[in-house]
């Protein structure tokens, strides 16, 4: 992407970057209305982005390498979900489980497949950039809408219409239902882990959309790629109320967050590990202050 | 006859681990025939290699060592139904605080300067984690991810200085300068890398024990576990739980990083302590997050692990099939399903 074309590069990157962590907390956030923990984000964003790029380059199709990488997830977060519903495994566990097999798996089949377990390049296409003229000409806020690739635009999709499904159908209201009290959606004659495991599933999807959008911008994988998104994205739903919109805010400034430091390497002298460090420690403090907040807020 | 509750208990325990562990091993073995070309070989060198000669079983016991304490830092947790996931960034913070004041240390007898050494890396890891549980206490910030989020910056922290400021240039690694060799742990073992350690491992995993099972602390600290409101209806303080269990958790962490340096490496290389605080979770749940149980539960992950090294280096596979036979082993080994008997409060591993 040409930066200079952009009036404010760092809000336009910013909404580039947080788009993994936008995906991954939306689906996440329906594990989460269904009342389920769900620290296996991270591995199943890995599954989506080893695989999709995987696939992309065996098949040397982008569309298939994207719905390859999803299926992978979807099957990775089935496995979750099937461990921790039907064996009645603790969910925190399984989850742990979940992101340890994704990257121990990843390297191991990159090993296999391409006798490297480092970054692996390989020769597809680049995810073609979308414009929408109309959206260039609102000010200012046009300048972060345009010029980013298929699967940004997808993404704001995807939050729609989980905000619509969320609240706006008798699926939604269930799922929300169960998070609240499982009980009473059994006693309404309704299985609760069939919406747990729909919550798992979804979540499966939308982080193998994030993973590949991770490794398709790249066209390479490099191992652990996700680097704690998945566990960045789990603190946007909790920093986002729960609520896809305020997941839409606490993702942009995790972006915007990432972006700056993206900057900040070039433009000061900063050692790189602490660059690599600064998503985890803004993080940690918009955490602690959402839980400050809540805490005095709940007092008063 | 009767059956009683307990034994019940016990014997579906076993069976329910031993399901765990078969079928782990299965997976082991498929992997290995799918992605070995010579499979037989591999599977002799990842399920016997550790046995075929001194230097191997030495080491394998010698991997456990950390591992126990990791485990230990876990159960305590996990017993007060606290979660410490930042056990990797409490091992390696540990691990680089011990070398550095090793460093630091003019060239004097070994024994005063080692015991600073431990307490400081045992310091270290009980701060690093006691500001999630104080976190906890204070304002109710989840401590399962701050104690993530937390460790996953001080790694980076602790790369800075190992590949930048404290960078040994003659080294081709990177890695610190060596420690003084009167700071060596006495090898025990040789030619295997297994050294006296151990006898602190195991020594650990007793005080443990006593202090969960004997003392007073221990009590309220198994109380708290159990069910945090009926302790508060009790008179247990227990915001003094939420942050105790935090701090021992993270002290065994920085420990064992202490341990592993002193120990094994010599040397504060980059990533050496790399999975000892994810595995110590695993170990602490075969356990049953018993302390004594650690002891065997450690050298068992620790044979998964020599295993997997044994047939990269003997055969055609990577290491990293170790991961994915441990995660199968994460994935059952809290599965009610087959764990027949036994009960398990809602949230508690």
């Amino acid at each position: 992407m040409n930066e200079q074309s952009f009036t404010f590069p760092l809000l336009h990157n910013a909404v580039g970057i947080m788009t993994p962590f936008l995906l991954a907390a939306t689906g996440g956030l329906f594990t989460e209305l269904a009342g389920m923990l769900n620290i296996a984000l991270e591995g199943l964003m890995l599954a989506g982005a080893f695989f999709s790029v995987v696939f992309a380059g065996l098949t040397g199709s982008l569309v298939l390498g994207v719905l390859l990488g999803i299926a992978s997830a979807v099957l990775a977060a089935a496995l979750f979900g099937a461990v921790s519903l039907n064996l009645k495994a603790n969910v925190f566990i399984s989850g742990l489980a979940t992101n340890l097999l994704a990257s121990g798996l990843t390297v191991v089949l990159s090993f296999q497949l391409f006798g490297n377990k480092g970054v692996v390049r390989f020769e597809i296409p680049q995810l073609p950039a979308l414009s929408i003229p109309a959206l260039a000409r609102i000010p200012v806020l046009g300048d972060l809408l345009i010029g980013h690739n298929v699967l940004v635009y997808l993404s704001w999709l995807i939050v729609a219409l989980a905000a619509l499904i969320i609240y706006r159908t008798p699926f939604g209201l269930r799922l929300r239902g169960t998070g609240l009290n499982a009980a009473t959606i059994t006693s309404l004659g309704l299985r609760p882990r069939r919406y747990q495991m729909a919550g798992i599933l979804i979540s499966g999807f939308t982080c193998g959309l994030a993973g590949a959008l991770l490794t398709l911008k790249l066209s390479a994988f490099v191992p652990n790629i996700t680097s704690g998104r998945g566990w960045i994205a789990l603190v946007a739903i909790y920093l986002g109320n729960k609520t896809p919109w305020g997941i839409v805010i606490a993702s942009f400034i995790f972006g915007l967050a990432e972006s700056l430091s993206n900057y900040a390497q070039g433009a000061i002298n900063i050692p790189a590990d602490f660059i690599l460090a600064f998503p985890y420690l803004i993080t940690v403090l918009a955490m602690i202050g959402y839980s400050i907040w809540r805490h005095y807020r709940s007092r008063s | 006859m009767k059956r009683t509750r307990w034994g019940g208990e016990l014997l579906a325990g076993i069976v329910g681990l031993l399901i765990t562990l078969g079928i782990s091993f299965a997976v082991a073995v498929v992997l290995i025939v799918l992605l070995s070309r010579q499979p037989l070989t591999t599977i002799y060198y990842f399920f016997v290699g550790p046995f075929t000669n001194k230097y191997y079983f030495g080491n394998m016991l010698n991997t456990a060592i950390p591992l126990v304490f990791t485990g230990l830092g876990i159960a305590v947790a996990f017993k007060s139904s606290v979660f410490n996931l930042g056990g990797e960034g409490q091992v390696y913070a540990g691990g680089l605080v011990a070398t550095v004041i090793l460093l630091a240390l003019p060239e004097t007898g070994g024994y005063p300067g080692g015991v600073l050494a431990l307490a400081a890396a045992l310091g270290t890891g009980a701060c690093l984690a006691g500001m999630s549980g104080l976190l906890k206490m204070k304002w109710d910030t989840d401590e399962l991810i701050s104690s993530f989020l937390i460790s996953s910056a001080v790694i980076f922290f602790v790369n800075y200085f190992i590949t930048g400021p404290l960078d040994d240039p003659a080294s081709s690694m990177l890695a610190t300068n060596a420690i003084g060799s009167q700071y060596h742990f006495l090898g025990i073992f040789p030619p295997s890398k297994l050294d006296i350690s151990a006898v602190l491992a195991a020594l650990a995993a007793g005080l443990v024990f006593f202090l969960m099972y004997y003392t007073h602390w221990g009590y309220e600290m198994r109380m708290c576990g159990l069910n945090r409101e009926f302790s508060r209806y009790g008179g247990i303080n227990v915001s003094t739980y939420v942050v105790l269990p935090m701090i021992l958790s993270g002290a065994l962490h920085g420990l064992a990083g202490g341990v592993a340096i002193m120990g094994t490496y010599h040397v504060a290389v980059k990533e050496f302590s790399f999975g000892m605080g994810w595995n110590g979770i695993a170990v602490a749940l075969i356990a049953r997050n018993n302390p004594l149980g650690v002891l065997p539960a450690a050298v068992f992950f620790a044979y998964l692990d020599a295993g997997a090294k044994a047939a990269m280096l003997h055969s055609d596979v990577t290491f990293e099939i170790a991961a994915v036979v441990q995660s199968v082993i994460f994935y059952l080994i809290t599965a009610q399903a087959l764990y027949g008997y036994m009960r398990y409060r809602k949230g508690s591993p």
